[in-house]
């Protein structure tokens, strides 16, 4: 059966990040000296070739731009440069945007100012909410106790209820992954034992990272699992610890010492990050999309906001540390909001996914292949 | 005869010989038989020390006769000639032994090799001893050329041959000049103008006082030999009527160039029958006009390129026609800027892109967006009509192999680049001129390395892609290396023609005249008071027919006389 | 020890020669057997050559020419054409195969299809076994 080609993809793609993909003429050095291409996941370059034919049905169901860590070796190697780790980012970009049902982040994708809009309006939004909350229960000038501007119980009740509209949103572009990529590949079939018996997988990927580790290069392995753990962290304290992060003025030294070293970790990482992108340092930082910018400035808003109203609280100083935390809620909830199910952040489920998806299928081609097609011959 | 001194000098050229034959088994075989003076192997006959070796011995020994058994004479018998004849011997003297092309190249058992090679050497010692002095005949050069095709080739070598003061008459058999070029717009890699190229080629032929442009012209016959040639041109009187005139000439280019292949011969492509798919000529035409549309005189969203229509292929070329290549690249230029917005994929088996320029010009062709899609010889793709509701004309069914894919590209438009192919009266041609041409009816020259402009005929000269497919660059190389090779004799003003001839001896000669019909160059006369036969020595061209017919053994074919060819069998046979 | 036939070939300067030559630079391999004499058209090439060389001991004879419509001299090989099948008919009335003596057309691009000839007639007459020419002369001089 032929597979219609679609030379109008590439158009798209381009706004995605993949100018330089035309160039590539298959000579095949950039996924020579991958150290991640391996049967059955050869890439970048038959990524780069259904890319080049807009083989759309084939580009969405792939999980080889999830198994590539941009170590950018490839785009060296390129004789042409057609930067093929520039692509692969792009195909990231571009299945976080199919993988999406709302279609939010393929607008987002295509159209950076509809992102920083969106970031604005829900920080905008955010920001007014938590202003009238306060207003209408609290005294701005008070932090901890009952006419708490923001009292601990309420902000615990609004994460989580954010927690869950995020992951039924992340939930459902899982699934959906899963469908592309898994459930409707007639070719292989996974059994459901197996699903439970690699489940092991997900939070081994998840918290190890140890693949990035096998890249020739540590250091970048060492600097994004610092950032992660930095954010699980500060996300396991929030989620679990509010009130006894809420403590003080005195120092709670058993959660503020997790907190201000998760926060040290985030702000050194993302400080490190954005540097490296200025500079166009390394082959994989040469490259910015918006998307990428808008990640790392939330981040570092964020984690320098957290650490201001550590800071402002342990002085006493409490309607700067009110007013500081509705700043901190103002850029929080749009990225969480925002960047988990629509844009870059979103990988941090994708990306062990795809481990324990691609592991999968792998197993399961292999044990296709040992069953014989046909009944043997009549001897 | 007693006193004849014979050297024989066996070369090993290198590992070419000596790496399957013993020479010193051959030496050692030869010094036995009668007159051999001396006889010794040396590594490169044909270098300076090499012949300065024979040279040497020639004095030192005193020979007579050389034998050297190497490569093909047909490579190096006027080498050695020459330094017989500086060491003061006549150059006939001399006979080639081929124990190379047709011996050590060609053989794998060093036994049998040698052997071999031993009798050919052994019969290359008899036959010389039979030889005679012979001596080269000078004869008058014409400076006239005649130049068959006025393509760029054609006007390339006659240009530089009137430039230098010569006449040229470029017979040409349309009514216009410029060839196959004029039929194109832009060319690759530069994407020059054609136009302007030929523009200045046609205005200084035309307005050239030494060239005689004859359009609508026809050569009917080439009479004579090198330097002196009749050539009858059939050409338009004022009146219209066909009106023949025979010119003097030296020297002939054969600047014919090629016909592109007929595309409605391939079914698959639907060529003739699917009214948007069109040939890389047809798409000149367009491109040209300034006009790229599909039939409908729509824009085409898509256009796709098809390589290799004809050539590299079992069924009908299996040769590469090596323009195409980058000519399809031209064309995804050319398209990208006629309509922006097109998309355009070039199907193709591989890219050559071999020339100045060009790799670098493939890399553009990418940078402009032109999808690059790969099949595998053998393996065609094939074209459709799409419905009505597709968004396309066509569609063309690829087995991918980049991809491992076998895809469906959309096309509104689809370029074939057909092949070269001799033309049709390239027979007529090689006939006229008596030059060969090879199994797909490319004229055959000298060498394929050493020798590409001259043939087998001394005087006649090819250029251009009437001797293989090849880009204005080349052509214009051989044309210009054909005018050089003219010039470098119309310089001298006497040529030298072979010794050799036939010779009738009158006392033999019954006077039957069997030969006098025989001979292809009418070069027999037969003179009616002696009654005896003659040969004209000038026309003569030593085929030999008339040796081996005459009954009465009356005529010598000096140099391939019958008791040098016995006695090469002997040899041989030993 | 195989029969090792000794084939004279009488091939013409212009194509066959060429041609066998295109087989050495293109390394196209064939039986050695053939020892080549150069002519400079096959119509050169006498009938008593032919004898001489089956006379000496050679156990076969190879002649080689352009294609009709090809020859260098324009009709040479015609005239090869023409002696062929009178010196065929002669060789049969000596008792001499058919099969030793052969006339083939070979281009100057030609080079696999003169290897192919080569082979081809070594084989046959290596079938025939030698040339019944040798003996003959043989058993006529021990009588004397």
């Amino acid at each position: 059966m032929a597979i219609r080609a679609n030379p109008k993809l590439i158009t798209e793609l381009e706004i995605y990040g993949a100018q330089d993909v035309s160039k590539c003429y298959h000579c095949g050095n950039c996924s020579a000296t991958c150290p991640f291409s391996k049967e059955p996941y050869i890439f970048p370059r038959r990524s780069m070739r259904s890319l080049q034919m807009g083989l759309e049905a084939k580009l969405e169901s792939d999980l080889e731009p999830w198994l590539c860590y941009y170590c950018g070796e490839c785009s060296t190697e390129c004789p042409r440069d057609a930067q093929p780790g520039e692509t692969m980012m792009s195909l990231r970009r571009w299945l976080t945007a199919r993988y999406d049902f709302t279609g939010i982040a393929r607008l987002f994708y295509l159209s950076a100012k509809a992102e920083i809009l969106a970031v604005i309006l829900v920080a905008l939004i955010a920001g007014a909410g938590f202003l009238l909350y306060g207003f209408s229960q609290g005294d701005i000038t008070q932090y901890g106790g009952p006419d708490a501007f923001l009292p601990a119980a309420s902000v615990h009740i609004f994460d989580w209820t954010l927690a869950v509209v995020l992951l039924a949103l992340l939930g459902t572009n899982c699934a959906r992954m899963w469908w592309f990529t898994v459930g409707r590949d007639t070719k292989v079939h996974v059994p459901l034992s197996a699903y439970v018996r690699k489940i092991y997988l997900l939070p081994m990927h998840f918290f190890t990272q140890m693949r990035y580790a096998k890249c020739e290069q540590k250091r970048p392995w060492v600097l994004h699992l610092v950032l992660m753990l930095s954010y699980v962290t500060m996300l396991i304290l929030i989620m679990f610890f509010l009130e006894s992060m809420w403590s003080g003025p005195a120092v709670n030294w058993s959660v503020h010492a997790f907190g201000l070293a998760a926060t040290a970790g985030l702000l050194v990482t993302t400080i490190v990050f954005l540097r490296k992108r200025l500079k166009k340092s390394e082959v994989q930082y040469q490259q910015s999309h918006e998307t990428d910018w808008m990640f790392l400035v939330l981040l570092i808003v964020v984690a320098a906001t957290g650490l201001l109203q550590f800071t402002l609280h342990r002085l006493g100083l409490n309607t700067a540390a009110n007013i500081n935390y509705v700043i901190h809620m103002m850029a929080v909830v749009p990225m969480l909001l925002l960047e988990v199910p629509f844009s870059k952040w979103s990988h941090m489920a994708y990306r062990p996914l795809a481990m324990y998806f691609a592991d999968l299928k792998a197993e399961a081609m292999v044990s296709t292949e040992r069953e014989p097609v046909r009944a043997p011959q009549a001897a | 005869m007693d006193d004849l001194k014979i050297g024989v000098f066996v070369c090993n050229c290198g590992t070419n010989i000596a790496k399957i034959i013993d020479c010193d088994a051959v030496i050692d075989s030869v010094e036995r038989l009668p007159y051999v003076a001396v006889a010794r192997t040396y590594k490169y006959m044909c270098s300076d020390p090499g012949q300065d070796m024979i040279q040497a011995d020639i004095e030192e020994y005193g020979l007579d006769r050389v034998v050297v058994a190497a490569c093909s004479p047909r490579m190096h018998e006027p080498t050695f000639r020459k330094a017989l004849q500086k060491a003061g011997l006549n150059p006939y003297f001399l006979e080639m032994a081929n124990i190379r092309e047709q011996c050590s190249w060609v053989h794998d058992d060093p036994v049998a090799a040698t052997e071999k090679a031993a009798a050919l050497t052994a019969a290359a010692v008899m036959r010389v001893a039979h030889h005679e002095a012979l001596e080269r005949r000078s004869v008058d050069m014409c400076p006239n050329t005649l130049v068959m095709g006025g393509g760029i080739a054609g006007m390339s070598a006659a240009l530089d041959l009137a430039d230098a003061g010569n006449r040229v008459y470029l017979a040409e058999r349309s009514d216009h000049l410029g060839g196959n070029v004029a039929r194109t717009d832009l060319t690759a890699p530069y994407l020059d103008s054609a136009r302007d190229m030929l523009t200045e080629r046609i205005t200084r032929v035309v307005e050239h006082p030494n060239i005689d442009v004859l359009l609508e012209s026809q050569v009917r016959k080439v009479d004579g030999f090198v330097g002196n040639f009749q050539t009858t041109i059939r050409g338009k009187a004022d009146d219209g009527a066909p009106t023949d005139t025979v010119y003097d000439v030296g020297s002939v280019v054969v600047c014919t160039g090629y016909k592109e292949f007929d595309a409605s011969r391939i079914t698959h492509y639907g060529y003739g029958k699917l009214p948007n798919v069109v040939t890389s000529f047809e798409f000149e035409k367009m491109l040209r006009a300034g006009r790229v549309t599909t039939k409908e005189g729509k824009a085409p969203q898509y256009v796709a390129i098809i390589h290799c229509v004809g050539s590299r292929n079992l069924e009908f070329h299996a040769y590469c026609s090596r323009v195409c290549c980058m000519t399809a690249l031209k064309y995804a230029h050319e398209v990208k800027s006629a309509v922006p917005g097109a998309y355009v994929s070039d199907i193709y088996i591989d890219m050559h892109a071999f020339g100045k320029g060009m790799e670098d010009f493939y890399r553009r062709s990418s940078e402009i967006k032109t999808l690059f899609l790969m099949y595998e010889k053998n393996d065609y793709p094939v074209i459709r009509k799409a419905d009505a509701t597709d968004d396309c004309d066509m569609l063309i069914e690829v087995n991918e192999i980049l991809s491992g894919e076998t895809i469906e590209m959309p096309a509104d438009l689809v370029v074939l680049m057909v092949g070269m192919e001799a033309r049709e009266d390239s027979e007529e041609v090689a006939h006229l001129v008596n030059i060969s041409r090879d199994k797909d009816g490319w004229f055959i020259e000298s060498h394929p390395k050493l020798d590409p402009v001259a043939t087998t005929t001394d005087g006649v000269y090819i250029a251009g892609a009437c001797q293989a497919p090849k880009d204005i660059p080349d052509s214009v190389a051989q044309a210009r290396a054909a005018a050089a090779r003219i010039l470098a004799r119309t310089a001298r003003g006497k040529i030298e023609i072979d010794a050799v001839f036939s010779e009738v001896d009158e006392d033999k000669c019954s006077g039957c005249r069997m030969c006098n019909e025989l001979c292809p160059y009418v070069a027999i006369e037969f003179d009616a008071e002696k009654r005896r036969s003659h040969v004209i020595s000038a026309l003569c061209k030593a085929c030999g027919a008339c040796v081996a017919a005459c009954p009465s053994g009356a005529i010598t074919a000096r140099h391939f006389t019958d008791k040098q060819i016995f006695a090469e069998l002997e040899g041989v046979l030993a | 020890m195989t029969f090792q036939p000794k084939i004279v070939g009488f091939l013409c300067n212009w194509c066959s020669y060429t041609g066998a030559d295109l087989a050495g630079t293109s390394r196209i391999h064939y039986a050695p057997n053939v020892r080549i004499i150069r002519v400079m058209c096959s119509a050169r090439i006498d009938p008593t050559f032919v004898l001489k060389a089956l006379h000496d001991g050679a156990d076969g004879v190879l002649i080689c020419g352009c294609h009709p419509g090809d020859c260098h001299y324009s009709e040479g090989n015609y005239k090869m054409m023409r002696r062929y099948p009178l010196l065929k008919s002669l060789l049969a009335d000596y008792g001499i195969e058919q099969e030793r003596v052969r006339l083939e057309w070979v281009s100057a691009s030609e080079g696999q299809r003169f290897a192919d000839i080569v082979n081809d007639m070594t084989e046959r007459v290596r079938a025939l076994g030698p040339s019944p020419v040798k003996a003959a002369l043989e058993a006529d001089l021990a009588e004397r």
